[in-house]
């Protein structure tokens, strides 16, 4: 291995770092609030052209950063339609199961088609060095990855869920492009089955704790004849296996998930490499929760800049050759009703 | 000429259509053209036609041509004047982002919406609301309530017909207060699991449990109760709170959404918690004015709560809850409740 010697001469790998800071965010945050309040909503699509500028522009890799181009006015049409929607299934469900069955399935039908607008639309409208990504991904594969294999997942109790997560990084990955250039993803099934399989085995142990614990202090508690303990124990031995699952497993997927793939994937002939650690992500997210609580949600701006910063630090760009040479591609308008809806129904593609 | 240096900057040129970056310096003439000069680069741009990107922090300022083409302008000495001179001025918005007195303005103005909107404009707009819903949509609602209700903890009454119909036929008989008539219907149902309870379902279907009938050989108590749900009925308090946990609800998740599901939770459960406290003393408030109007006494209805929350456990175990949970009890300190009926 250390023979080889031409590795050396090899391009430096390019980190990927981020320069924005809490404060920074939290004014473009709070007047953006204030203005989106007294606009009743309206300014909330300029709201979020401004974030997500101020996250891509403050996201830097080989001397350059990252732009988002999205035009508030789509923005607006698209959460306009994602409200009215979600308003209707909303009414639809009080009144009774039926009207809400009706509206539900037609949005069923047309999510994954929603979801692919989504993923064409925040990559058309991101760029880098003036250059800007695109989504080619196709709609079969699209009803595939958002509804054929959510369905088998469910009807094999999940089994198949690490299957189906492969298969949504590849439809999402290998229909990126730069330019004209490629991305590509070689991340096997196999793989995704042994990180949900080591997770699976922590949740188990932490699971097997949680109920030994409860029966040993119930035990006690039923020698002292206070019988009831068991009652006040079982709800909170739930409410601890639930934060840790959100505090440890969750970040351990995260972590994990997030290195296989970006190592896993290539932009023509350039690797990258993802060092994201699980302890690390699930201090972050912890420390940011309590501090969100505390602070009643004042925090939050600082959370997010401190959880990108870690997560772009973690980043690198291994270039092969020069990265000057990508060339733009056809430029094509996409409508924002997709992105909206994604983000009204709580769904993150950005992974 | 003047005597003032020639506003310029540092940066890198991407033409728009490859990835290739070029050092370039931005030079603006006397005559509002700017230079664009690098290795390979020489062009020439009118001030007026470029696009200026706002300060986002520390990141780069963009620089836009007509074409596409950029450049980058990364921090450095001299480079807010050379955007000025190129005619650019920040929006309000922007300058307002870059000050902490706006951005603690903007703190203080969102801190005083939400209270407001939360005490008064919320309950305003549910209330609102609450009116023009269509009787047919809040029928349907109430009857699949009590369908699930009927499954989930119900059973039929077991109390004989005739007690049955002595109380309804009496309640009937009895006035609303301002002789605004509301339309009901007293159901009874038997229920080991809820125990002695009565409900009230927005389309005005009063439902009361043969354990609360069994709690009083005093008919004018039961009355008492059916006043109070009367008050719910007439105040529409089931669907205003319906709509408030729905708003409240919808708006944590959508704020709160990428943090945790689970922090959303438990604010709503608390602000629904509240609700019903206020709910509670105006039901109770137009109950015992319906008693009063047709010559019965507010305190029978004080007394049904006595007996209610004696019934639900003993006065010990009442009093530790009270002590420990008293924002979270659905019902308001029920001592307070019965005082307030007292005094009246």
């Amino acid at each position: 291995m250390e023979a080889e010697l031409p590795q050396s001469s090899e391009p430096a790998p390019e980190p990927f770092e981020f320069t924005g800071t809490g404060g920074d965010y939290f004014r473009i945050w709070i007047v953006n609030i204030a203005l989106t309040i007294v606009t009743l909503g309206i300014y909330s699509a300029w709201a979020k052209v401004r974030r997500l500028q101020y996250f891509y522009r403050n996201t830097r890799v080989a001397g350059s950063s990252f732009d988002y181009h999205g035009r508030p006015v789509a923005i607006l049409k698209g959460r306009l339609i994602a409200f009215g929607l979600i308003f209707v299934y909303n009414v639809a469900g009080r009144i009774d199961y039926r009207w809400a069955i009706a509206v539900a399935i037609p949005i069923a039908i047309a999510l994954p088609w929603m979801l692919r607008q989504s993923l064409r639309f925040r990559l058309h409208y991101s760029s880098w060095r003036g250059l800007r990504f695109g989504f080619r991904g196709a709609m079969r594969g699209a009803y595939a990855v958002f509804m054929l294999w959510p369905i088998l997942t469910g009807l094999t109790l999940l089994a198949l869920g690490p299957l189906w997560h492969q298969r949504l990084k590849r439809y999402q990955h290998d229909n990126s492009v730069f330019g004209t250039t490629p991305f590509r993803i070689s991340a096997r099934v196999g793989d995704f089955y042994g990180i949900y399989g080591r997770a699976l085995a922590v949740m188990v142990a932490l699971g097997a704790l949680g109920g030994i614990t409860v029966f040993v202090l119930t035990l006690g508690a039923m020698r002292d004849g206070r019988g009831s303990a068991f009652a006040i124990l079982l709800p909170f031995a739930f409410t601890i296996a639930f934060i840790g699952f959100f505090l440890l497993v969750g970040p351990y997927l995260f972590a994990r998930i997030q290195n296989l793939v970006w190592n896993h994937t290539t932009l023509g002939p350039h690797r990258f490499r993802s060092t994201l650690r699980a302890r690390r992500l699930a201090w972050i997210s912890f420390t940011n929760m309590l501090l969100i609580v505390v602070t009643l949600g004042l925090y939050m701006p600082f959370a997010a800049v401190r959880l990108a910063r870690y997560r772009v630090a973690c980043m690198s760009l291994l270039p092969d050759t020069l990265l000057d040479e990508f060339v733009a591609g056809e430029q094509a308008n996409v409508a924002a009703v997709g992105e909206e809806l994604g983000e009204f129904l709580d769904i993150d593609l950005a992974l | 000429m003047t005597d003032r240096p020639v506003p310029q900057a540092a940066g890198f040129y991407f033409d728009g259509r490859t990835s290739a970056r070029r050092e370039v310096t931005l030079v603006l003439d006397d005559f509002n053209i700017v230079h664009v000069e690098g290795a390979g680069i020489d062009r020439f741009e009118p001030a007026a036609g470029i696009r200026v990107s706002e300060p986002l922090g520390g990141a780069p300022r963009l620089v836009t041509f007509a074409d596409g083409a950029y450049c980058e302008l990364p921090a450095q000495a001299g480079l807010d004047r050379f955007i000025a001179a190129l005619g650019h001025s920040d929006s309000h918005v922007v300058r307002a982002q870059s000050r902490w007195t706006w951005a603690m303005a903007s703190a203080v103005l969102l801190l005083i919406v939400i209270l407001a909107g939360y005490r008064y404009g919320l309950p305003w707009a549910a209330a609102k609301i609450a009116e023009r819903i269509p009787p047919s949509m809040v029928a349907t609602l109430s009857d699949q309530t009590l369908a699930f209700l009927d499954k989930a903890v119900f059973e039929p009454s077991k109390l004989p017909e005739e007690r049955r119909n002595h109380i309804a036929d009496r309640f009937r008989l009895l006035t609303p207060p301002g002789g605004l008539p509301v339309p009901h219907a007293v159901l009874f149902r038997a229920s080991p699991d809820i125990g002695a309870n009565a409900l009230a379902l927005p389309s005005g279907t009063i439902i009361v449990t043969d354990e609360l009938v069994k709690l009083t050989t005093d008919d004018d108590e039961i009355l008492a109760v059916l006043t109070h749900e009367m008050g719910h009925v007439h105040e529409r308090h089931g669907l205003r709170l319906l709509i408030e946990s729905s708003v409240v609800g919808f708006l944590l998740t959508w704020y709160i959404g990428d943090v945790s599901s689970l922090a959303a939770s438990v604010p709503a459960a608390l602000l629904q918690a509240k609700f019903s406290r206020e709910h509670e003393s105006a039901a109770d408030a137009y109950g015992a004015r319906m008693l009063e109007s047709n010559g019965l006494s507010s305190a029978l209805l004080a007394s049904m709560l006595e007996k209610l929350e004696a019934s639900h456990g003993s006065p010990g175990a009442a009093a530790e809850r009270d002590s420990v949970n008293d924002y979270l009890a659905s019902h308001p300190a029920t001592r307070e409740r019965i005082e307030a009926l007292r005094k009246r």
